[in-house]
């Protein structure tokens, strides 16, 4: 592998079932757990909770790319390591925008009020409903967004 | 002695046998292929959050220094008492000695542990219908708590060995999030001290030829990244030939796409001897990771057994396919004998008549 360009950083994106994203890119914006960050080149080595968010990885040479190598894709809970010259994303399940199904995510943020309505006092199950609820949020504002990008 | 009529019926039907075994070979075949993308292609996140829980525990105190508390249930050490045993099997029959297999090596961890209370979770259809004939369904009940929700308690153990739940269909299409339930609900009763440890057995796919049946422990966690092989079944050298003989008629290469370089890059993943800073406080990092990290087991080693499952098929096709030609070829020469004779009969009578005129 030749690093001819010094400050890009290597981003890879992988989920239990493929690898979705891999390749070069000038920064990262990441959903952490606790809110979003930015990572350059050369940022200190980094381990990280995900969250439920948008991903979005700017200045990439992809051949997809659109708005100027732009490329956003929404993931639901994983972890991150960021190293000086290289972000790796383990995502638990990871969906390009296009891919997003908006009424599947309306139920389930249905779903989500639901159970947060009879989790009652039980700290678990209100934990498990907030997560369902955070994540269907963040399915329906990407998916959303997409659907105005186009 | 049959008749030329009835061999020729025979062979006919044996023929559409044949028939039958061919195309089960070749959809077999397929289906492997895209089994085998999925295995590897679930492997980097593997391999990944192996390295990166086994960095973590490196670097992090597993008892908090202050208030001497572990970071993690999953990592408390119990005498095993009652044991979780999953065991994935193949949801369809037809593959040779596949299920038998895994089926065999179940009963025999279970013979292996008489003293112990053995929750059994069966994962493949075949299993279940066999592990369910042999030990009984446990018993739940519906109760409503305190807070008015209602919830299963586990009635009274019958018997030693207990079957806790099955997953039908789970295989078919291996979705993960239906797999991330069931690792929940491992670690759940783990960390309320259900079960004091939790075993699976399933088909290790390596590649065409080298699969073995493996014993995992998957709780507790003494040592992490490398599997924790409790036993393991190597297939001898004779069915290593009959495989890789099966793979090359169905034009299957051998030995899987070469992923050693992603592989090394995925184990280095999370190990860069630096400092990290870390974003949680490490027990909340933990307890991302640890369920987590149980799900990959879980999927990788039902991706793996899914391969297994279409290799051992076709293998048992394969083979059925040659028996029904060997079969052919002997009846066929066998009728070809039986018209020789009545044909050599017919003239010995036509000449011995002609004699006697």
């Amino acid at each position: 592998m030749a690093e001819a360009t010094t400050d890009r950083l290597r981003v890879r994106l992988v989920t239990p079932e493929r690898t979705l994203f891999e390749a070069e890119a000038s920064a990262v914006e990441l959903p952490s757990k606790s809110g979003y960050m930015e990572v350059l080149y050369g940022h200190a080595p980094l381990m990280a909770e995900l969250g439920a968010g948008d991903v979005t990885i700017h200045g990439t040479e992809a051949a997809e790319n659109e708005a100027g190598g732009v490329v956003r894709l929404n993931v639901s809970w994983g972890f991150v390591e960021v190293l000086p010259n290289r972000v790796t994303i383990l995502a638990s399940d990871a969906l390009k925008p296009e891919e997003i199904d908006l009424p599947r995510a309306e139920q389930q943020l249905e779903r989500g009020l639901n159970l947060l309505k009879q989790a009652g006092e039980s700290v678990e199950a209100s934990d498990e409903a907030q997560r369902v609820i955070f994540e269907a949020e963040a399915k329906i504002a990407s998916g959303s967004g997409a659907a105005k990008a186009h | 002695m049959a008749n030329v009529l009835d061999l020729r019926r025979r062979i006919r039907s044996v023929k559409n046998t044949r028939q039958i075994t061919k195309a089960m070979k070749m959809v077999s075949a397929a289906k492997l292929r895209r089994a085998q993308e999925r295995a590897l292609a679930a492997r980097p996140y593997a391999r990944m959050i192996a390295s990166v829980l086994e960095s973590l525990r490196r670097r992090v105190d597993l008892y908090d220094e202050r208030t001497g508390e572990l970071a993690h249930p999953l990592f408390l050490t119990r005498p095993e008492k009652r044991i979780l045993l999953v065991v994935v099997s193949g949801d369809k029959g037809f593959a040779g000695a596949f299920n038998a297999n895994v089926l065999k090596m179940a009963h025999q961890f279970i013979e292996g542990n008489p003293e112990k209370e053995i929750d059994i979770e069966a994962v493949g259809r075949k299993g279940r219908d066999q592990l369910r004939r042999r030990f009984p369904v446990a018993a739940y009940t519906e109760q409503v708590d305190e807070q008015g929700q209602k919830r299963p308690v586990r009635g009274a153990r019958q018997a030693k060995v207990e079957l806790t739940g099955d997953h039908p269909g789970l295989l078919a299409r291996l979705d993960p999030k239906r797999v991330e339930g069931l690792a929940r609900g491992i670690v759940a009763r783990y960390a309320h001290e259900e079960i004091d440890a939790a075993y699976i057995v399933y088909n290790e796919f390596k590649s065409v030829i080298s699969q073995r049946l493996v014993v995992e422990r998957l709780l507790p966690l003494i040592e992490l990244g490398a599997p924790q092989i409790a036993g393991a079944v190597e297939p001898s050298a004779e069915e290593k030939e009959r495989r890789a003989e099966a793979a090359l008629s169905a034009g299957i290469a051998l030995e899987a796409a070469d992923t050693t370089e992603a592989e090394e890059e995925a184990k280095k993943f999370g190990t860069a001897g630096v400092d990290y800073l870390y974003d949680q406080p490490a027990a909340e990092l933990f307890a991302g990771l640890l369920p987590q990290y149980i799900f990959s087991v879980l999927f990788h080693a039902m991706t793996e057994s899914v391969a297994a499952e279409h290799a051992a098929r076709m293998t048992a096709m394969d083979s059925a396919t040659n028996n029904a030609s060997e079969m052919i070829d002997d009846l066929t020469l066998h009728m070809n004998r039986v018209r020789q004779a009545a044909i050599t009969k017919e003239i010995i009578e036509i000449v011995s008549g002609a004699a006697a005129l």
